[in-house]
């Protein structure tokens, strides 16, 4: 498992490769106090690129999704550090896409955001969104999918990388969707959103300790 | 996450009350490409009495159509071959009222009686423009929406044809208006047509020999049906006063007047009348034909689509109107290719839909016929065979690159040509001999003569997809052979080969636009896809 995820973190990670090779792999002592400033925080969210969730080969594009929610200072490992209450993927006249027509994703909320591990030379955070369930509809195929998203949050920028592993997301009931979508496949998702105190530009940040 | 079963539509029955249950959804009235096995043929002539400005003037209204010869109880009966047809005197003096050229509707009432139980409903049909004969009779021949019936209990089921309004408008055949006014023409059934305005007896049964059919007038055992019932009564000719629409070249799914209600009670429920299917324009949707899914499926989707298509040997192109097409999506499947690629395979069926009918709404073109002569004719592309939609996604990570092939068997019947504004009878059965023709790029296992379009979509590397998506539409291209015509002409004139000349030929381009799809069958269809009563949202727009 480590070594995807590392591989995870370079790829999301927004400093240099030179810069992201010389970080430790991991903390030598695992975070149990998790300091979110501020806190409690009232959190935006908006796409920093395309959000991509890919089935079987199949892939659904957004380019516009966005979201809010919440995040907070809390103690334990994993911990849960923020609470994504809403979230649209696709936007009125700029839906989803793919081959096979327009995508419909409506989420039930809240997703949770979940810390598990924390680089205090890069501010980095990993950790994954969890609680994540949504139906997706794709003309007459629909399909629901939960599991949860491996992800990085970077406080230097405000971006949370998600780039789930295969087997995170699990298709639970399908209809119409044949082979392409059975129930049991393992969709995963991709994307990254930017944070921001809700009505400022003021980045939230994550920091992870062990007193 | 679904329900069981896809949501109904809201039902539209009211109530009447009494023991049969007879439902009317509408049906085309452009005589059939095929007639059921065990069809009752109708062909009567019947006297009326027309109000006209000059006063009541006798006239004849001949009324054709074909029923099943025999129904089950809760079996579609669908009147087709259906025309209408009213000849009014040359003294009832038209021409100086109406000027040179008129459009024509018509709404035929027509009682439909079951053992002690009436329905009505309306037989509504339009004409093409037609001149005004300076002398003699004036004859318009109407075709459009016609109402299915279904009956819950058995017994004969008689149809007999009572008041008719005759709408006339004024108009060029351009559509332009001028000056006088439209002109309401109430019709009733003469003194003289007593005991012949039974249409028809349709035995309705458990099975077969439950009863013979019979078409009055040889139908002796045809229970007489009053033309009308207290709850309705005796229709005023002053009382038609819906006028005629000038430009409006195709039928519309007028509800009958008559209350239609009652309880859909399984097998013992009141007399009921459901009215037809013609929502007409959804608020805020481009105006278009009604694009109703019944008894849709989980995976029922409909959509528009609308193109040019060139006719290369008059050098010029046409617009196929906006059209709906009914498509039940096939389940997608993963394949791999004897190459080693991964393609997701997604084939479904469908059908052209217009007035319950699998063809477009009829088309006007204008053309120079052999460069010179200012041709219009009205056509229709018939569906004679299957619609396949055949969706082959390549999966090459991370793109993805789809083809999509549809595969129609369509004729062209041409209804009705003016060369230099007069009138070319081409009869009422021209079309080409056999369906349009495209280059096959799989003739192994797609053979026959069908059109062939295809439409091509990608997404590239997590960016939106682009092109004809399955489900999103988009533009479907190809290339396409009209045949040669036949069955064209009337009064023994032979016009086969001038249509033939003048049209049949390979390589017309054609480029056709589908719009987004309704999914009609899931729990909750997307937002701006369909209207509240699940029809296509998007109208499609032509384009070269």
């Amino acid at each position: 498992m480590k070594k995807p995820i590392r591989n995870l973190a370079v790829v999301a990670g927004t400093a240099s490769a030179a810069f992201a090779l010389a970080v430790s792999p991991a903390s030598a002592v695992a975070s149990t106090v998790w300091t979110v400033s501020p806190s409690p925080a009232s959190i935006t969210a908006v796409n920093s690129g395309n959000i991509v969730l890919s089935v079987n080969g199949i892939a659904m594009t957004c380019t516009k999704s966005n979201g809010s929610g919440s995040g907070q200072s809390t103690t334990g490992n994993p911990a849960t550090v923020g609470t994504i209450n809403s979230i649209a993927f696709g936007a009125s006249g700029t839906p989803c896409t793919s081959v096979l027509g327009p995508v419909t994703a409506v989420p039930t909320t809240p997703w949770t955001i979940v810390a598990q591990d924390y680089t205090a030379s890069t501010g980095v955070t990993k950790g994954y969104v969890g609680n994540v369930d949504a139906t997706v509809t794709v003309g007459a195929c629909v399909f629901r999918v939960t599991g949860k998203a491996s992800s990085t949050y970077t406080n230097s920028t405000g971006a949370l990388a998600v780039n789930s592993v295969a087997g995170e997301l699990t298709v639970v009931s399908s209809s119409g969707c044949g082979s392409a979508v059975p129930v049991g496949a393992k969709p995963t998702f991709k994307g990254t959103y930017l944070f921001k105190v809700a009505g400022t530009t003021t980045i939230p940040t994550i920091v992870g300790s062990n007193p | 996450m679904r329900g069981p079963g896809p949501t109904p539509r809201p039902s539209r029955v009211r109530a009447r009350g009494a023991t049969i249950a007879a439902f009317v959804a509408l049906a085309p009235l452009l005589p059939a490409a095929a007639v059921a096995v065990g069809t009752l043929k109708v062909d009567t002539a019947l006297p009326y009495v027309c109000t006209l400005p000059s006063g009541q003037q006798p006239a004849t209204v001949r009324i054709t159509a074909a029923f099943p010869d025999r129904a089950a109880p809760g079996e579609e009966i669908r009147p087709t071959d259906v025309t209408t047809t009213v000849e009014l005197p040359a003294s009832a003096g038209l021409t100086a009222s109406l000027g040179p050229t008129v459009r024509a509707e018509t709404r035929l009432t027509v009682d439909v009686a079951q053992n002690e139980q009436r329905a009505r409903a309306t037989w509504s049909g339009t004409a093409q423009p037609l001149d005004v004969p300076a002398e003699g009779a004036l004859v318009v021949t109407t075709t459009g929406d016609v109402p299915t019936l279904t009956t819950g209990t058995a017994g004969d089921l008689t149809l007999t044809a009572a008041d008719l309004a005759l709408d006339l408008a004024p108009g060029a055949a351009d559509g332009s208006s001028t000056t006088p006014a439209p002109l309401s023409v109430g019709c009733v059934p003469g003194q003289d047509a007593e005991g012949r305005t039974p249409l028809a007896t349709v035995p309705v049964g458990a099975g077969p020999g439950t009863g013979e059919p019979s078409a009055p007038p040889a139908s002796p055992s045809a229970p007489s049906a009053p033309p009308s019932s207290p709850s309705s009564g005796p229709s005023s000719p002053s009382g038609r006063t819906v006028p005629a629409r000038p430009g409006t070249a195709e039928g519309t799914g007028r509800a009958p007047e008559v209350p239609r209600a009652g309880q859909r009670a399984g097998g013992g429920g009141g007399l009921t009348v459901t009215e037809g299917d013609a929502p007409g324009t959804p608020e805020g949707r481009p105006a278009a034909p009604p694009c109703v899914t019944e008894n849709p499926t989980p995976t029922s989707l409909s959509a528009y689509i609308t193109g040019y298509s060139n006719v290369r040997k008059l050098n010029g192109a046409t617009v196929i109107p906006v059209s709906c097409v009914l498509i039940e999506q096939g389940q997608p499947e993963f394949v791999i290719q004897p190459d080693g690629s991964m393609h997701l395979l997604t084939p479904s069926v469908g059908n052209l839909s217009y007035q319950g009918r699998k063809q477009t709404p009829p088309f006007r073109a204008t053309f120079l016929t052999f460069g010179f002569a200012p041709t219009t004719a009205t056509m229709v592309l018939e569906q004679t065979g299957p619609l396949t939609v055949d969706s082959d996604v390549l999966l090459v990570f991370p793109d993805n690159l789809s083809e999509t092939y549809i595969r129609a068997r369509f004729v062209l019947r041409v209804l009705d040509v003016r060369v230099n504004g007069t009138r070319l009878d081409v009869g009422p059965d021209c079309r080409t001999e056999k369906p349009l023709t495209s280059p096959e790029p799989d003739p192994v296992k797609h053979p026959g003569d069908h059109l062939v379009l295809l439409g091509k979509g990608q997404l590239i590397n997590g960016t939106d997809a682009t092109g004809y998506l399955l489900t999103g539409g988009g533009p479907l291209t190809g290339e396409v052979s009209i045949p040669a015509f036949k069955g064209c002409g009337a009064g023994g004139e032979n016009l086969d080969r001038l249509l033939t000349a003048s049209i049949s030929g390979p390589g017309n381009h054609i480029r056709q636009i589908q719009g987004q799809t309704c999914a009609v069958g899931v729990d909750v269809p997307t937002e701006g896809q369909c209207t509240g009563d699940r029809q296509p949202y998007v109208v499609p727009k032509p384009e070269r």
